[in-house]
């Protein structure tokens, strides 16, 4: 097993073809796959970072954005510490959905999650059919954080998700939430340290 | 001789001299002349020796020069001839070789054109007899002929040869495109008329004519045609199955099985003749088009169930009741009874499971086709995503997610509302510790997970599983929470009362009840701590359902389920602290007040005692026994209504208040030697009663009382220091300094001085 501190989970949400998939493998994998499929159902990735010296597991589940996955989507919702919403800057559709996916969240996901909204593909410049400004009010007026992105150029995609790991681990630590995953972090660790002397 | 020639050629000139001057003269000249030759030969005569030894030398040299000379011509005579030689054999090579390519040509030429006679001449016999196999065996031997070659042969030849084979050419040429154009017709026909032998015979005859995709094609219009057949009639019977019927409930979920075995039937059947007369790696073609049938009939037999089942009304309308749910304003009536569903959903895990099944098989068969042909690299990789992209984008696919998306949503509801049902019938039976809810519940959690499981689809398995966590965590938990949060009613308790209190249906709501009221308290107690165990059972028994999902999936889809299955049991601390609380609550409200004036009678026993008293306390006990009375009925009250694990909590929260009230009625009694061996016996004697009532150890919550009873068991102040410090052997002192003075000074006969003197 792995050594790590704290374990937190994020689920990225959004229109189909907004980039969530390429986000995710930009960061885990840090390549921009071509030719990316649609995903089927839910895929999952999990990616190990530092953060003041100490291990941070993120567990991150790229969804499907096409409607017949929603249900299995949803059901992603409640354990989640961290929803990304993601949208795509050349898309006024998939701006335009954010209400609905903002309502799905309320209903389904926990109250102490963080949220982050992300505008995806800002290196198709010409094609922008979402300036950054309605972005960013959008945002304010939800009281999400905003971040402009893309998967393609590598623009703020480590960042979107070093910020979340920053932010969840300084809740954890203040002791704002209590980490459910943390005093069974803490077991395991134990066990397999004892278990290795043995 | 110079003399002679001289006088020759003076002769004329002497002989005509007539003045005697001038002969004088001429004499003068000739003594010169003379004298002059004589010196010469003086000279050459004084070379002579140097030059007759130089000739001896060279004359010696002669000889060996010779054989160089010889040699040097040998050598190169046999340069020569060799080179000759080689110049000679390579072009001979050369020409031989020549010779030969051009042999063989002609031998393959008069091959080709024999053949070419001999296919003219054969095909015509055999579509004369209708030999079409023989016909297409000839042409497919000259569409293996190079006709260019041919067509240059015609021109060598002149016109008499020439004319021929362009006659023979002309011919094959026609019954090509005759022998096409019949067996198309031919195969056409059989397939209009379901000619299933003349079906086989004609097209295995296309390859031959290199018509491999137009047969593959005509081939798959033919068994879609049977698939369509096959379907109608199992439609048919489906509908017209009698609602009683044992499989009514499953009935599309059997069509839908019906089609597949249909569908694998036909490439079990046909896969051999395909490999055979087309070759390996043409399964994906054939199947691409027998899956668009296939998909055709899936969506009918799906319409179809979508139709009678009420499948749509019944999922919006729980969509609603969801939505409806969260506006708190849940109206009774039109909601969905889940009873309506349990039968529906097994048919929608059905029909997904067959879906999954059938679709692995058509992977594992066109997988180990394409592997079969022994293309690398990218062909491959490109046929093998393409058999992807045919899987994960066919029409069954897709209607197959939307149905199961569905599902989800139906089994969720299926599931809170069973729950929710079981917890607003939840009754509590004498002699079990636990209410029905639990035991309903972890069942209803169990049936709805393994049904998901069991449709054979990961992500659906993961999101059951999900919600049954989010249900676990938030939803039960907060039901069980909200029973305990009332507290535990102080007062007196009598069980039997409150049983037929809550047999008759109600719920404690007055002061009067509040038997049923703890008794209900107790229960959830259990409720809570058999829940975590339930937990870790339902977890572990889906660990093992999964497995064959896992094995089918493999792959990233173990790692999702992995995540899933232990969300499951991530939260279970969270009912310990729920279970904390409660028993901290009964602690509060049941124990403790009543301990104090149980341990408080030890005020009023004297430890300063003389030996009279002392066996006087021998037969009549003064404190003690009466105290393991009154715990013993204290504990009788919960002994029988919790379960073994709670009650030995319980014990342990008693003994905690027991041993804090003594330690405090110690340090304000007094004691002589007799009252501290008093107190000693009493203390063994509780803690011997406490150790026989749990299972747990006790012992430990006694350490501090048993170190004051050695205190004050000492027969000197001094006498501790037997025991302190470096003499302390195993035991560990509980006691600070301080304390340990403090306990001394309780015995009246321990001089104050003395104490202060200690050094601890
Ligand atoms: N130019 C550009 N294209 C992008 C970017 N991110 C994603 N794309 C393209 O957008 C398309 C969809 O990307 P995905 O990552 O598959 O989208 P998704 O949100 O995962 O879609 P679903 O899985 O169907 O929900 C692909 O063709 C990507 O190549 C980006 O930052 N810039
Ligand atoms: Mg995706």
């Amino acid at each position: 097993m792995e050594d790590y501190k704290y374990l937190f989970k994020v689920v990225l949400i959004g229109n189909a073809g907004v980039g969530k998939t390429c986000l995710v493998r930009r960061f885990t994998q840090g390549l921009f796959p071509p030719g990316q499929g649609a995903t089927i159902g839910v895929d999952f990735m999990i990616k190990t970072i530092e953060i003041g010296g100490e291990k941070v597991k993120l567990q991150i589940w790229d969804t499907a954005g096409q409607e017949r996955f929603r249900s299995i989507t949803q059901s992603y919702y409640h354990s989640a510490d961290a929803l990304v919403l993601v949208f795509d800057v050349t898309s006024k559709e998939s701006f335009n959905a954010l209400p609905s996916w903002l309502r799905e969240v309320e209903q389904y996901a926990s109250p102490k999650v963080i949220s982050v909204l992300v505008g995806n593909k800002i290196d198709l410049g010409k094609d922008r059919e979402v300036n950054e400004e309605d972005g960013q009010s959008f945002a304010d007026s939800h009281s999400m954080r905003f971040l402009e992105t893309s998967a393609k150029e590598s623009d703020n995609v480590d960042r979107l998700f070093l910020d979340i790991a920053v932010e969840l681990t300084n809740n954890v630590r203040n002791g704002e939430i209590r980490h459910d995953d943390h005093e069974d972090i803490i077991k395991d660790t134990t066990s397999v340290s004892t278990c290795c002397k043995g | 001789m110079a003399a002679a020639t001289s006088s020759e050629r003076f002769g004329g000139a002497v002989e005509n001299l007539t003045e005697i001057s001038e002969i004088q003269s001429a004499l003068v000249k000739l003594s010169k002349e003379e004298q002059s030759v004589t010196d010469e030969i003086d000279l050459l005569l004084d070379h002579h020796g140097h030059l007759e030894a130089k000739m001896n030398s060279l004359h010696r040299m002669g000889p060996n020069l010779q054989h160089v000379s010889t040699d040097a011509k040998k050598l190169s005579g046999m340069i020569g001839s060799t080179s000759e030689l080689a110049e000679n054999v390579s072009s001979k090579v050369r020409q031989l070789d020549l010779a030969k390519s051009l042999v063989q040509s002609a031998i393959q030429r008069v091959n080709d054109i024999l053949d070419l006679k001999f296919c003219t001449d054969g095909v015509q016999t055999a579509l004369q007899s209708e030999d079409y196999e023989k016909a297409a065996g000839h042409i497919h031997r000259y569409l293996t002929l190079d006709e260019k070659v041919l067509k240059q042969a015609l021109e060598d030849a002149g016109n008499r040869e020439g004319s021929s084979i362009d006659a023979s050419l002309k011919v094959l040429h026609e019954a090509e495109h005759n022998l096409k154009a019949l067996v198309r017709k031919k195969l056409d026909q059989a397939i209009s008329s379901s000619d299933r032998p003349s079906v086989e015979r004609f097209f295995k005859i296309f390859p031959l004519l290199n018509l491999h995709e137009e047969g593959l094609t005509k081939f798959s219009t033919y068994l879609q045609a049977q698939i369509v057949s096959n379907a109608r009639e199992h439609l048919e019977i489906a509908s017209s199955v009698d609602s009683s019927d044992r499989r009514a409930g499953v009935l599309y979920a059997d069509a839908l099985t019906n089609l597949f075995e249909d569908v694998g039937k036909i490439i079990e059947v046909h896969q051999p003749l395909v490999e055979t007369y087309y070759g390996p790696g043409k399964l994906l073609t054939l199947i691409e088009s027998l899956q668009k049938e296939c998909d055709r009939q899936a969506q009918k037999i799906i319409d179809k169930f979508v139709e009678q089942r009420d499948f749509s009304r019944k999922s919006q309308q729980v969509q609603l009741s969801l939505t409806r749910t969260t506006y708190k304003s849940s109206n009774v009536h039109d909601k969905l009874d889940p009873r309506d569903l349990d039968v529906l959903l097994a048919e929608c895990t059905l029909l997904n499971t067959r879906t999954e099944l059938y679709l692995r098989f058509i992977r594992r068969r066109v997988t180990s086709d394409i592997e079969v042909c022994d293309e690398d690299g990218p062909a491959k990789e490109e046929r093998l995503s393409s058999l992807d992209r045919m899987l994960r984008d066919c029409a069954l696919s897709r209607r197959m997610q939307e149905i199961i998306g569905n599902y989800i949503v139906m089994e969720e509801y299926f599931m809170r509302e069973t729950v929710m049902k079981a917890v607003s019938m939840d009754i509590i039976e004498p002699g079990s510790h636990t209410s029905s809810m639990v035991d309903d519940i972890f069942f209803i959690l169990k049936k709805c997970t393994r049904r998901a499981v069991s449709s054979g689809s990961v992500d659906c398995a993961c999101a059951m599983l999900n919600h049954t966590s989010t249900l676990l965590e938030s939803d039960y938990r907060d039901v069980l929470y909200g029973k305990l949060r009332a507290g535990f009613p102080s007062g007196s308790f009598d069980v039997s009362q409150a049983y037929s209190m809550l047999q008759q249906g109600r719920l404690p709501t007055s002061a009067s009840d509040t038997n049923a009221a703890k008794l209900e308290f107790l229960t959830t107690l259990n409720n809570v701590e058999v829940s975590i165990e339930y937990t870790q059972t339902l977890k572990k028994s889906l660990v093992e359902e999964c497995a064959s999902l896992v094995s089918q999936n493999g792959g990233m889809s173990k790692d999702k389920l992995d995540m899933c299955l232990n969300e499951l049991t991530t939260h279970t601390h969270k009912f310990k602290d729920v279970l904390e609380y409660g028993l901290s609550q009964l602690n509060t409200s049941a124990i403790k007040p009543r301990i104090k004036p149980m341990v408080d009678v030890f005020l009023s026993t004297s430890h300063n005692i003389s030996e009279e008293e002392f066996s006087n306390y021998e037969a009549n006990d003064p404190f003690v026994q009466e105290l393991i009375m009154n715990l013993e009925q204290l504990l009788n009250e919960f002994k029988e209504l919790l379960t073994s694990s709670n009650y030995d909590a319980l014990v342990s929260l008693l003994t905690s208040e027991v041993t804090v009230q003594l330690e405090k009625a110690v340090l304000k009694s007094v004691f002589n030697r007799l009252g501290g061996l008093q107190f000693d016996k009493e203390l063994r004697s509780l803690v011997g009663y406490l150790t026989t009532v749990t299972q747990w150890t006790i012992r430990d919550k006694f350490a501090r009382l048993t170190q004051m009873a050695t205190i004050l068991n000492l027969d000197r102040v001094t006498e501790i220091l037997d025991y302190w410090g470096s003499n302390s052997g195993p035991l560990t002192w509980r006691l600070t300094p301080a304390e340990v003075r403090q306990v001394l000074s309780l015995r009246l006969d321990f001089r104050s001085e003395d104490i202060k003197r200690l050094k601890l």
